[in-house]
């Protein structure tokens, strides 16, 4: 037993339970490891204060995940609201290595000044995608993209074959684009991350 | 209907699904051929998901009016040979009552499934909330016997729904798949096994031909004295004629006097009883030597894992027994599971503690029974770990 415990929060819309699905599609299809994803399920999710939680074990003999729903304090954060930024507490995340990060979109949070306490990747997502591609809808992929690399619970196979699967084919080629680029911002974080230890 | 069509069964693998739809998907595996529902919040995805797939099975999905017209279709249904099933929640299990004490009277197989949501009244639509146990029971006017399962994850709403199909074709009775709004909206992977594989599983409906000798109600059997309930008929068929009529009846459907009332009532009620042993299913977790016995159903049952794995790591002896039939309530199973126990917790998803009553009424006076009621929220490991170290001191 090894819970990976993500939680991903933002204001309905964003693509907070798309990406919660996509994690739990390339953790479990795709990786074979045990996961659970749990959703806002009310108003909440088309408009209002929206979250999504995946439970991943990254124990391969686990079966199921027993309690589904994210523990605090939380090994990845994916914050994109103003509002859930709020409820971000100094002990929300783990503080281990390879563990407790957050990522968190200034295009959508003026202020954010306990991210300065964690492991925080600054991606501004809504307006990346907006410039790049043209539409918000590929901020998950972006986001995706920072995902795989800084968690690495499943390789980046799994996460293309989840990309497939979840996108419409006309769109796979820029969604795949987005998802580098998410993957490359991570890559050059975790760099200088490693500098700063040293 | 013995036609079998393909997209009936989805190729062999490992699906994403969320638990409403992982129960849709096992009705249809069972051979599902009629689903007459209203949405209801948190059940809607059954209907949302069964109105796409049932017209590629040759099934029909039908939304109705309302909840009345929606389970009495299911009824018609049923009795022209179709497996059926309806799916609601509190407020709808409420209004179609009048129509399950009738199914139960006439012997007519159906599956319910009850995405249970927070009450009494309209109540908060999205939260969970076990108040149905008490309804489900006694779902209905009169007295009779019910079947309920409570699934925990994906896989099981899968694998369940089957089951609850095979015991509703066995038994003739209301069966019931307990689910809730949180358990509803789970997503998880689903393995789906082999075409084979559940069609070995699944109990087909057929027509019987012999109508001469076989009885169409459950009938004592005089030379074993055991209650046998045969396959359900089928009406409108060229084979026999069957006597339909909501008085106390005997095993030909003939009305019979109220002195022999009593025949009727046991045989709705114990067909289902003396078949405990098939019935009810159970699991346990860590109970070999358990002080302290947690029983639980549905969802709780996941916290209440987590609680004894922490509960385990401080050098408490404590263990889980869950009930995957909760009615009816397998006495027998939980007595010998709690007998060397000095404590039973029993964490709810209701305030009353419904199956909580029930605990205490198999455990030795001096045993405690320490419920931890929820309402709305699901619980945490905490909450359970917490009693569980106060008893243990």
């Amino acid at each position: 037993m090894n819970r990976y415990e993500i939680r991903i929060s933002g204001f309905g819309g964003q693509g907070v339970i798309t990406l919660s699905k996509m994690i739990t599609m390339a953790s479990s299809i795709y990786e074979n490891l045990a996961a659970t994803q749990t959703e806002a399920y009310s108003a909440a999710a088309r408009g209002g204060r929206c979250w999504a939680e995946v439970v991943v074990d990254l124990d391969r003999d686990t079966k199921q995940i027993d309690y589904p729903k994210a523990l605090i304090p939380y090994d990845f954060l994916i914050v994109l609201s103003e509002e859930s930024a709020k409820d971000i507490k100094r002990d929300s995340l783990k503080t281990g290595d390879n563990t407790g990060y957050l990522i968190w979109d200034p295009s959508t949070i003026k202020k954010f000044r306990l991210a300065q306490k964690f492991k925080s990747l600054r991606i501004p997502v809504q307006r990346m995608a907006l410039e790049k591609f043209g539409d918000t809808v590929y901020g998950n992929s972006i986001l995706f993209g920072a995902f795989t690399a800084l968690s690495k619970i499943f390789s980046e196979e799994a996460a293309i074959e989840t990309i497939r699967n979840f996108v419409p084919k006309a769109t796979l080629e820029k969604n795949l684009e987005a998802f580098e680029l998410g993957k490359v911002e991570a890559e050059y974080f975790l760099k200088e991350l490693e500098g700063e230890k040293k | 209907m013995s036609k079998v069509n393909d997209k009936r069964f989805l190729p062999e693998g490992k699906y994403l699904m969320m638990g409403n739809v992982a129960m849709a998907e096992g009705a249809i595996a069972a051979g599902l051929k009629f689903f007459g529902g209203y949405p209801i919040t948190p059940s809607t995805e059954v209907i949302e998901h069964l109105a796409k797939r049932m017209p590629e099975v040759g099934g029909c999905c039908m939304q109705m009016e309302d909840e009345l017209a929606s389970i009495n279709a299911v009824m018609g249904a049923s009795l022209v040979g179709a497996k059926a099933m309806t799916a609601t929640s509190g407020p709808g299990l409420a209004l179609m009552s009048e129509t399950i004490s009738f199914a139960a009277n006439l012997e007519i197989p159906f599956v319910f499934c009850d995405v249970q949501r927070n009450g009494p009244g309209n109540g908060f639509v999205t939260d969970p909330h076990h108040n149905d146990i008490g309804l489900i029971r006694f779902a209905g006017n009169g007295e009779f016997g019910v079947i309920a399962l409570a699934p925990i994850n994906c896989q099981e709403l899968f694998d369940l729904t089957i089951m609850a199909f095979n015991f509703a074709e066995t038994y003739r009775c209301p069966t019931f798949i307990i689910s809730d709004a949180y358990l509803g909206h789970i997503h998880e992977v689903v393995s789906i096994p082999k075409k084979e594989e559940i069609l070995d599983k699944v109990i087909k409906r057929e027509i019987t031909d012999d109508c001469d000798t076989t009885y169409t109600y459950t009938y004592l059997d005089k030379g074993t004295n055991q209650l046998i309930t045969p396959k359900p008929f089928i009406m409108g068929t060229e084979y026999c004629a069957r006597n339909i009529v909501q008085q106390p009846h005997g095993p030909q459907g003939f009305p019979v006097t109220p002195s022999k009332a009593i025949d009727f009532i046991k045989g709705i009620i114990d067909k289902i009883n003396n078949n405990k042993d098939k019935i009810c299913l159970t699991d346990e977790y860590q109970l070999d030597d358990a002080e302290i016995v947690i029983v639980a159903y549905g969802l709780p049952v996941r916290a209440a894992y987590r609680s004894v794995d922490l509960a385990r790591e401080e050098g408490i002896k404590v263990g889980v027994f869950r009930l995957i039939t909760v009615w009816p309530f397998p006495d027998e199973k939980v007595k010998n599971a709690i007998k060397n126990a000095k404590a039973i917790i029993v964490p709810e998803l209701n305030y009353m503690g419904v199956i909580a009553e029930q605990v205490e009424r198999v455990t030795d006076p001096g045993t405690p029974v320490i419920r931890i009621p929820k309402v709305c929220l699901f619980h945490h490991p905490d909450d359970i770990l917490k009693v569980i170290m106060e008893v243990a001191k």
